[in-house]
C-alpha cells in the first residue's frame, strides 16, 4: 500500500469544504442544473489556456466569473426562462471544449487528475479555496436572507450585489475544484454534500456546517481510496457522496413535521 | 391587559402625534406617482402624503393596484413621479402572501437572525427578546425552534407581523394583515397596532379588503383603483355612492352603526 498523499489530502479538504459551504446557496436558489452547466463553460477556458501555455486554472477563472456576470444579468430579467438558457448556452461551450481540447488531455479535463503542484500553486490553491470558505460563512446572513425573500432582503439593505458575490465565490470554487474532481463532476460536488446536509438539518447554521464538512470528508475519503486503489479520484469522490445521500434519505421522513 | 385598554381607545380616533411634537409631521410624501409593468400603466397620477403616528388604509377593488402602490412605496419597482420618505427612516413590510418551501432548512429563530445582523454569533438581548414578541402575536414558544416552512398559514401570517416589528421600525406596511387569520387574531393586530402609535409614534400604512376595520381603526383613506379614487377621513370618503363607484355596483356595503356588512367577496388573489 502506497503512503498516502498529504498535499492532495489538503486540497481535497478545503476544496471540499469550500464547495459544501457554497453549494448549500446554490441548491438553495434551484441553481443546481445551472451550477453543473456553469462548470461545463470551464472547458473551452482550459482549451484556450492550453493553446496559449498558461495554467488552465487562469482560462477556467476567467470563462468562469465571465458566466457568472451572464447568469447575473439573465437573473435580474426574470421573464426569460434562465435555466434552459443557460443550459443551451453553457452545453454548447461543453462541445466546443470537447472540439478544441487535444485528445491527450481531455480526459484529463473531464474527470480530473492532480498535477504535481508547485509549492507556490500549493499554497495559492490552498489560500483560495480557504478564503472561499471563509466568505461563505461571513456572508451567509446576506445571501440567505436573499433566498428566503428578495422583496424583504431589499428592504433589509441587502442589494443584488451580493448575488453577483455569491456566483463569483462559487466560480472560484468551481474553477479550483476542477483540479481534483474534473468539469463534468465539480457541479456534483457542490451539490451533493448540500443535498445530504438538507436531508439531516432543520435550521441554517446546522445545514451549512454539515454540507462544508461532510464536502471535506467525502473529498479526503474519495482522494485517500484512489490514491490506494490507483483509480482517477473524481468519480470515487461523486460515488462516495451519492452513497452517502442515499444513507441519508431515512432521515428525511423523521426530520420534518408535517406542515 | 395593557391591549385591551388600547383597544378601548380605539375610538380616539382623532388622536394625534402633536402630543411628541408641536406640529404633525410628514412622514411621506407622494407625488404623482406612476407605475408600468410590462408596459402596461397600472398606477398613474397619486398624490397623497401620511402623517407620522396615524394609519392609512388602502382600499379598493382586486387588481386596483394596491400591492404595486406599497411596493412602489418600498422602492421594489420602478416607477415615474416622487415618493419621498423622511430620510433614513426604517421600514417593516408583512407581504400579503409569503411562502417558504418545507425543506428550507431554516428556523423561526434563525429567520429573525437575518434581521438582526448577526447568524452566527446572535446577539443575545435580540434572541432574549424573541419569546415576548411571539406571546404579544399569540404563538407558542416551541416554534422558535421549527423548521419556518413547517408552519401553518395562520402561525406564518402571525409570525410575519413579529417578525416585521422586531425592531421597532418607525413604518409599518401591512399587505392584507389579517387575510389567513381568525377573528380573534384579526382584533389582536388592531390592537396592537393603536397601542404602537401610542406608545412608539409608529406610522401604519395597510391594505384591507375589510371596510369595517378601514372604518374603524383608519385615520385616513385611500381609495385606488389604478388612480387615487378618493382620499380622506374614513367617515367622509367612504359614503355609498363612493362605494359603488370603486367597487362596482354589487360588492361591499358598510353600515357604520351596526358594524357588520353584506355581500363581502373573498379577498381573492392581488397583483
Amino acid at each position: 500500500m502506497a503512503s498516502l498523499p498529504i498535499a492532495q489530502l489538503c486540497i481535497a479538504a478545503v476544496i471540499g469544504a469550500a464547495s459544501g459551504a457554497i453549494g448549500s446557496f446554490i441548491l438553495l436558489r434551484k441553481m443546481a442544473l445551472v451550477g453543473d452547466a456553469v462548470s461545463h463553460v470551464a472547458l473551452p477556458g482550459i482549451a484556450v489556456a492550453l493553446a496559449y501555455r498558461v495554467d488552465p486554472f487562469w482560462g477556467v477563472i476567467t470563462v468562469l466569473l465571465a458566466a457568472a456576470a451572464i447568469i447575473w444579468w439573465l437573473e435580474a430579467r426574470s421573464r426569460l426562462p434562465v435555466d434552459a438558457l443557460v443550459g443551451l448556452l453553457f452545453t454548447a461551450s461543453l462541445a466546443i471544449g470537447i472540439l478544441t481540447i487535444p485528445d491527450t488531455e481531455i480526459l484529463e479535463s473531464l474527470f480530473g487528475a492532480f498535477p504535481a503542484l508547485s509549492p507556490l500553486a500549493f499554497g495559492a490553491t490552498v489560500g483560495a479555496a480557504s478564503l472561499s470558505l471563509l466568505l461563505t460563512f461571513w456572508l451567509a446572513r446576506p445571501f440567505l436572507f436573499a433566498i428566503v425573500s428578495e422583496d424583504l432582503a431589499r428592504i433589509g439593505k441587502v442589494g443584488r450585489g451580493y448575488e453577483l458575490l455569491l456566483l463569483v465565490i462559487f466560480s472560484v470554487v468551481v474553477a479550483l475544484g476542477i483540479k481534483l474532481v474534473g468539469t463534468l463532476l465539480m457541479g456534483a460536488l457542490t451539490i451533493i454534500p448540500a443535498a445530504i446536509a438538507r436531508n439531516l438539518s432543520a435550521g441554517m447554521r446546522q445545514y451549512m456546517i454539515t454540507a462544508a464538512v461532510l464536502g471535506a470528508t467525502i473529498s479526503i475519503a474519495g482522494v485517500a481510496a484512489a490514491s490506494i486503489w490507483s483509480i482517477r479520484p473524481g468519480p470515487v469522490v461523486i460515488l462516495l457522496g451519492v452513497g452517502v445521500f442515499a444513507l441519508s434519505l431515512p432521515a428525511v421522513g423523521l426530520k420534518r413535521p408535517a406542515g | 391587559m395593557a391591549a385591551q385598554e388600547v383597544f378601548a381607545s380605539q375610538l380616539d380616533r382623532d388622536f394625534l402625534p402633536g402630543e411628541r411634537s408641536a406640529m404633525p409631521s410628514k412622514v411621506l410624501e407622494v407625488e404623482n406617482l406612476g407605475v408600468i409593468l410590462e408596459g402596461e400603466q397600472v398606477l398613474s397620477d397619486i398624490s397623497f402624503s401620511i402623517e407620522a403616528a396615524s394609519i392609512t388604509a388602502i382600499v379598493g377593488p382586486n387588481g386596483s393596484g394596491k400591492t404595486t402602490l406599497l411596493r412602489a412605496l418600498l422602492g421594489l419597482l420602478p416607477c415615474q413621479g416622487r415618493i419621498s420618505w423622511t430620510p433614513g427612516i426604517s421600514m417593516g413590510y408583512v407581504p400579503q402572501r409569503f411562502a417558504v418551501p418545507p425543506s428550507l432548512p431554516l428556523t423561526v429563530t434563525e429567520f429573525f437572525l437575518l434581521k438582526s445582523g448577526r447568524l452566527w454569533r446572535p446577539d443575545l438581548a435580540f434572541i432574549k427578546h424573541l419569546p415576548h414578541e411571539l406571546e404579544l402575536m399569540g404563538l407558542p414558544l416551541s416554534v422558535l425552534d421549527r423548521p419556518l416552512g413547517s408552519l401553518s398559514s395562520g402561525q406564518l401570517q402571525r409570525l410575519m407581523v413579529s417578525w416585521a416589528m422586531v425592531t421597532h421600525p418607525a413604518v409599518l406596511i401591512f399587505d392584507e394583515p389579517t387575510a389567513a387569520v381568525d377573528v380573534g387574531f384579526s382584533d389582536t393586530i388592531y390592537q396592537i397596532m393603536h397601542r404602537l402609535i401610542h406608545e412608539r409614534g409608529t406610522t401604519i400604512l395597510l391594505v384591507s379588503h375589510d371596510l369595517n376595520v378601514v372604518w374603524t381603526h383608519a385615520s385616513q383613506v385611500l381609495c385606488i383603483n389604478r388612480s387615487l379614487v378618493c382620499q380622506g377621513p374614513p367617515q367622509e370618503v367612504l359614503t355609498p355612492e363612493a362605494l359603488r363607484q370603486l367597487f362596482g355596483e354589487v360588492g361591499w356595503y358598510h353600515h357604520p352603526h351596526g358594524h357588520h356588512h353584506l355581500g363581502e367577496g373573498s379577498p381573492g388573489e392581488e397583483r
